[in-house]
């Protein structure tokens, strides 16, 4: 249809919204990286690539971006695993009630807030009350465990608690994925004597690339913007930085230290990141996967 | 199935229980939530082994809703929540129908810009935002997390993708019998994008009110702020009170997780609807 008039009407109001809110921050996210900028001060200078070249030397910076990865790498890992695993269990089941109960059970931690859950698990985690250090106390005699005061176990601490919260989602996603492979490619690999393990791995997982690599993308590119837990699991970047991520530092230079230039230039590091991500993504994408 | 279902009762049970342990492990926390928030903090404290409360109390939710202005927290996630998610179910649907069902010069570079403010990490926004906000005055206010709000990247791309679906000729024999544009909307392609509103609708109002980014930076009194933001407010203010920070996490968490037992079907289905189109 035609009718220039009706579409520039609705277009123009919601072009100057993405306009203010999205392509203006967007820009200016890049141009204030090249500043000195506090905006408490009334005039701010441009330094070029001074900010970019602070990071360098910057050892704060260098072990965020560590942590950073290896909290995506690990996590990521055991998430893509655990859901892969979790989804075929559930869709093996016959019964649909059962399978529809556990899909609303797992998925239960994805609707609460973050914050909240990591608040909950604050507790959990509570060296004299917690939870966690009860049950290892009479199950296995443990003596209580500092989790979220000791720089070795909040890393590992902030994971379990990660996979607590964002397992569902990929559940559901892997689920979908396999209820849509049909029945007789498994009934032709009983005939051939095919166990569950094998059938898993020969037509499972093959059928269910572009789904895999979609949701291991979108799992990579979620997990390298997650903040609630740091700043409520790692207070203050936690014992020695362990629990400093981007994420939580480019928010602590920014609003608290007040250099939002050198806070951009790291928001630029991540951001390099997660394109990294979506241009291998969509190269994979290519890749015929296929019946 | 009839035969190979019996030859795997067996493993059914067995997968069964494997999935218990699982849920369970789920659960656990939500429960230990909700019984420390009927414990008084001294039994939190000195009774730390015991799981049930040997005596139940209401003192932690007296203390969050006599202690704190919990109900302006609610009241402003409310509102928030709603006016964004109702927003954003218009401007989609309206600007998803039109990059769908018209032609216009720019169309391809307009919907490339959509797609792109999907792209960027709200680190990278979040600062130049910060400072918009400030320079028109809307800091420290309901409007600063509402209006950025108000379109949706994800929500036009969404809803254009579904209006692809409705066969262009719908349109074209409403327009023969006299149907405006915004007619042909309203009561032909509306009826038919219900499950890409529910699923938008969903996820919409739950991205807003989990948000805990956007008002850490754009809301600074008590009294203005939304709830995820309030909670670490009250744990930081209460972090000794254990019951008390427990009955606010709980009076939190148990909205949206009864509005996704409520609508188990919706949420499922959204999942999937959002994930892969």
């Amino acid at each position: 249809m035609k009718n220039n008039r009706f579409v520039y009407f609705v277009l123009l109001p919601i072009f100057i919204l993405l306009a203010v809110f999205f392509v203006l921050p967007i820009v200016g996210g890049f141009a204030i990286s090249f500043f000195d900028y506090n905006p408490l001060r009334a005039i701010n200078h441009f330094i070029g690539f001074e900010n970019f070249g602070k990071l360098i030397s910057d050892k704060i910076f260098l072990k965020s971006t560590v942590n950073t990865l290896v909290f995506v790498g690990i996590t990521v890992t055991l998430n893509i695993f655990i859901t892969l695993v979790l989804a075929q269990l559930i869709s093996m089941l016959p019964w649909a009630k059962f399978r529809a109960f556990f899909r609303v059970v797992f998925f239960m931690p994805c609707v609460a807030p973050l914050i909240a859950s990591s608040v909950v698990w604050g507790g959990l985690y509570a060296t004299k009350y917690g939870l966690i250090n009860n049950m290892l106390k009479n199950l296995f005699g443990i003596a209580p465990v500092n989790w979220l005061g000791t720089a070795s176990h909040v890393m590992p601490a902030i994971i379990i608690f990660t996979l607590w919260a964002d397992i569902g989602y990929n559940i559901i996603l892997f689920s979908a994925g396999m209820d849509g492979i049909p029945p007789d490619f498994y009934e032709a690999a009983e005939i051939d004597g095919a166990g569950m393990i094998k059938k898993f791995f020969y037509i499972t997982l093959p059928l269910l690339g572009r789904t895999v690599s979609f949701v291991v993308a979108m799992t990579i590119i979620s997990h390298f913007q997650m903040f609630a837990q740091f700043q409520v699991l790692a207070k203050l970047g936690g014992p020695e930085n362990s629990g400093n991520v981007l994420t939580y530092y480019i928010y602590k230079t920014a609003f608290q230290t007040k250099d939002m230039g050198y806070a951009s230039a790291i928001a630029v590091v991540l951001f390099i990141l997660i394109m990294i991500v979506t241009v291998i993504q969509q190269r994979l994408n290519r890749v015929e996967w296929g019946y | 199935m009839g035969n190979s279902s019996k030859k795997y009762y067996k493993w059914y049970i067995i997968i069964t229980i494997i999935l218990m342990v699982f849920a369970l492990m789920i659960i656990a926390p939500y429960i230990w939530m909700m019984l420390t928030s009927f414990k008084s903090t001294r039994e939190v404290l000195y009774n730390p082994g015991k799981v049930m409360p040997i005596k139940w109390t209401l003192s932690g939710y007296i203390t969050v809703l006599t202690k704190s202005p919990f109900f302006s927290w609610f009241k402003n996630s409310v509102i928030v929540s709603v006016a964004v998610t109702a927003a954003v179910i218009f401007t989609s649907t309206i600007t998803g129908y039109v990059f769908s069902k018209y032609r216009f010069k720019g169309k391809n570079i307009l919907f490339w810009l959509v797609l792109s403010t999907m792209m960027v990490p709200s680190q990278i926004t979040m600062i130049p935002r910060f400072l918009i906000i400030n320079q028109v005055g809307l800091y420290n206010s309901l409007q600063a997390l509402i209006i950025p709000a108000l379109v949706s990247g994800f929500g036009i791309y969404l809803c254009r993708q579904f209006c692809d679906d409705i066969p262009d000729s719908l349109c074209e024999a409403a327009k023969l019998d006299g149907a405006g544009d915004f007619r042909i909307y309203a009561s032909i392609i509306m009826p038919q994008l219900r499950p890409c509103i529910a699923a938008l609708a969903i996820f919409t109002f739950l991205d807003i009110w989990n948000d805990y980014l956007n008002p850490l930076i754009m809301l600074s009194s008590l009294k203005s702020m939304t709830l995820p933001l309030a909670l670490t407010y009250f744990s930081d203010a209460h972090s000794t009170d254990i019951s008390a920070v427990m009955a606010a996490s709980a009076l939190i968490m148990l909205p949206v997780t009864i509005l996704l037992l409520c609508f188990q079907k919706q949420f499922i289905k959204g999942v999937t609807i959002s994930g892969m189109k």
